[in-house]
């Protein structure tokens, strides 16, 4: 057999299963349609205000935002292989995973805190425009499920440090949380940052 | 299968890197002078780029790939969603501006 | 069930609490969406003459609806104590029971109250001066949009309790479902800051999407609290499963079937 039918063959024979609480997808989703009714109300008052909102746009540096988006990518992939790692049993490196995946949050975390902190300095605050309002409401929910995502990492963490305590269950469910402040920003950043 | 695994991953990181970088390509292809200007081709594709990111994350990182059909296809169906409403909503905005 | 079966029931109290939290909340709704036409609130923006008009064009619909609201509001206590007692049946601590209790013994303040106040006083006297009407209208729905630290907080309780629950209670989709629900009032805050757009109390985020998220909600939990009065058994440990329906019970016998 090659490597490619051999894959293959394990994959059509392991059972499908979903990783971690399948009650956590119900957040996810139910998550995604509520932040993606809050794009659509800003979606729409960028359309009926499209010279202001390009305008107070252009403030944003595009490449802060990339930068933030590869950051919390990669932190998507270091909690991915955490959960691999804890899978096969190899904890030492499923903790320094985890631990990546923390410091490239906080490094995300810094990194819109100096945003902000610019933005303001430069006169561009919640109440400047309908933009701003936007942005930093937008912004500003997404670091609040960022924040309760250190506390899951801290959870995920605690599960692989303590034989007693461990459940993969647990680790896996805490990674799917990850995943969805990733792919929360995703979407913020493709409509605050790029879309016109 | 830990190797096979790891590619994988490693790949659609790639690919999800590879797509965000797309954007500030098409985004100085859309502006005109360095002023921004409205662009339905941009907020469309930025939109639908952000999907193609949104379900290869749910697919590869999140382990949709080898989850039972039912969430495979409800995830596809969030994709799509998502995708269709905020399209609609901007053109429908733009239509009634 | 008889009457007689009904009233004899260990569970007749908890069925009765049951009813009247669906009879709260379905005087809650037509109250203020019918009777008094306080929901969707009023614009913000409207001038102390305009606020004048708006009183007047509801003043019997604001002295009888919110009249029936201080009579009957107490019900409101009937879902509290079903949730504390929900809570109570798990296997958490207590606290998290006495917590929700006693921030949510607080919660008719901000819910209606300060509200029903505000509105019964601005309808009581129309030949006030407009600039006190217009503070009555302004804190009756700021009161009632923007103070959503208390049902934030309850929210987060319920939501640690059901997760940390092994006696099976409550789904724990419905733990998460908590969290949705509390993120959704995290944003009202702002309605004190804006007068119109999105962001005031009536806007699309802080009143239209809340509502759309916090109905469904309660739809869900009413529903989980029927269904843990049904298995409760009084004890301690894990509550059992209801049988399945028919339909069901069918379908799995049907495939045990060689």
């Amino acid at each position: 057999m090659t490597t490619t039918e051999m894959r293959l063959a394990t994959e059509a024979a392991e059972p499908r299963r979903v990783p971690g609480q399948p009650d956590m997808w119900v957040f996810v989703l139910v998550e995604a349609l509520i932040f993606t009714s809050y794009f659509c109300v800003y979606l729409f008052s960028r359309t009926q205000h499209e010279q202001a909102f390009l305008q107070s746009q252009s403030h944003l540096i595009l490449w802060l935002g990339v930068l933030d988006t590869i950051v919390l990518l990669t932190s998507s992939w270091s909690v991915a292989r955490c959960v691999q790692h804890s899978r096969a049993g190899r904890y030492r490196e499923a903790k320094h995973a985890a631990l990546l995946t923390t410091g490239l949050g906080l490094l995300f975390l810094v990194q819109k805190i100096f945003e902000w902190t610019a933005l303001i300095h430069r006169g561009h605050t919640f109440t400047s425009s309908e933009f701003f309002q936007h942005f930093f409401f937008l912004t500003g929910m997404h670091c609040l499920h960022l924040l309760i995502g250190f506390f899951v990492l801290g959870l995920l963490y605690l599960q692989l440090a303590d034989p007693r305590k461990r459940s993969q269950e647990t680790v896996e469910t805490c990674a799917t949380y990850w995943h969805t402040v990733d792919f929360l920003w995703v979407l913020i950043f493709a409509l605050l940052y790029v879309v016109r | 299968m830990k190797g096979v695994f790891d590619k994988r991953r490693l790949i659609a990181w790639l690919l999800l890197v590879a797509i965000t970088l797309l954007y500030p390509l098409i985004d100085h292809a859309a502006d005109k002078n360095g002023t921004l200007t409205a662009s339905t081709f941009l907020t469309v594709a930025a939109i639908c780029l952000a999907c193609v990111k949104l379900r290869v994350i749910f697919r590869e990182f999140m382990e949709v790939r080898s989850a039972p059909a039912l969430l495979c296809r409800i995830t596809d169906l969030w994709v799509v969603l998502i995708a269709s409403v905020l399209i609609a909503t901007y053109l429908a905005g733009r239509a009634v501006a | 069930m008889t009457l007689t079966d009904w009233w004899d029931s260990p569970k007749r109290e908890l069925w009765f609490v049951w009813y009247a939290t669906i009879v709260f909340y379905s005087l809650y709704g037509f109250v203020f969406f019918v009777v008094t036409r306080t929901q969707p609130p009023g614009k913000p923006w409207l001038n102390p003459d305009e606020v004048v008009n708006w009183f007047a064009g509801r003043h019997d619909g604001l002295l009888i609806g919110f009249g029936l609201i201080f009579s009957l509001g107490g019900l409101s206590a009937t879902a509290i104590a079903l949730i504390t007692y929900s809570i109570r049946r798990m296997s958490v601590s207590r606290a998290y029971a006495y917590s929700y209790l006693l921030l949510y013994g607080v919660s008719a303040v901000p819910g209606f109250l300060f509200i029903c106040v505000a509105m019964t006083a601005g309808a009581m006297r129309p030949d006030r001066d407009p600039a006190l009407q217009q503070w009555l209208y302004d804190l009756g729905f700021l009161s009632f949009a923007g103070t959503m630290g208390v049902f934030f907080i309850g929210s987060l309780i319920w939501m640690a309790a059901v997760l940390l629950d092994t006696n099976g209670v409550f789904p724990k989709w419905f733990g998460y479902l908590n969290l949705c629900n509390a993120l959704t009032e995290v944003v009202t805050g702002a309605a004190w800051i804006f007068d119109r757009g999105a962001f005031a109390w009536n806007g699309a985020i802080v009143w239209w999407i809340d509502v759309a998220v916090w109905v469904p909600y309660t739809v869900v939990f009413i529903h989980l609290l029927r269904q843990v009065i049904l298995r409760d058994d009084f004890g301690t440990g894990r509550l059992p499963e209801l049988p399945p329906t028919e339909p069901v019970r069918r379908a799995r016998e049907e495939a045990l079937v060689p």
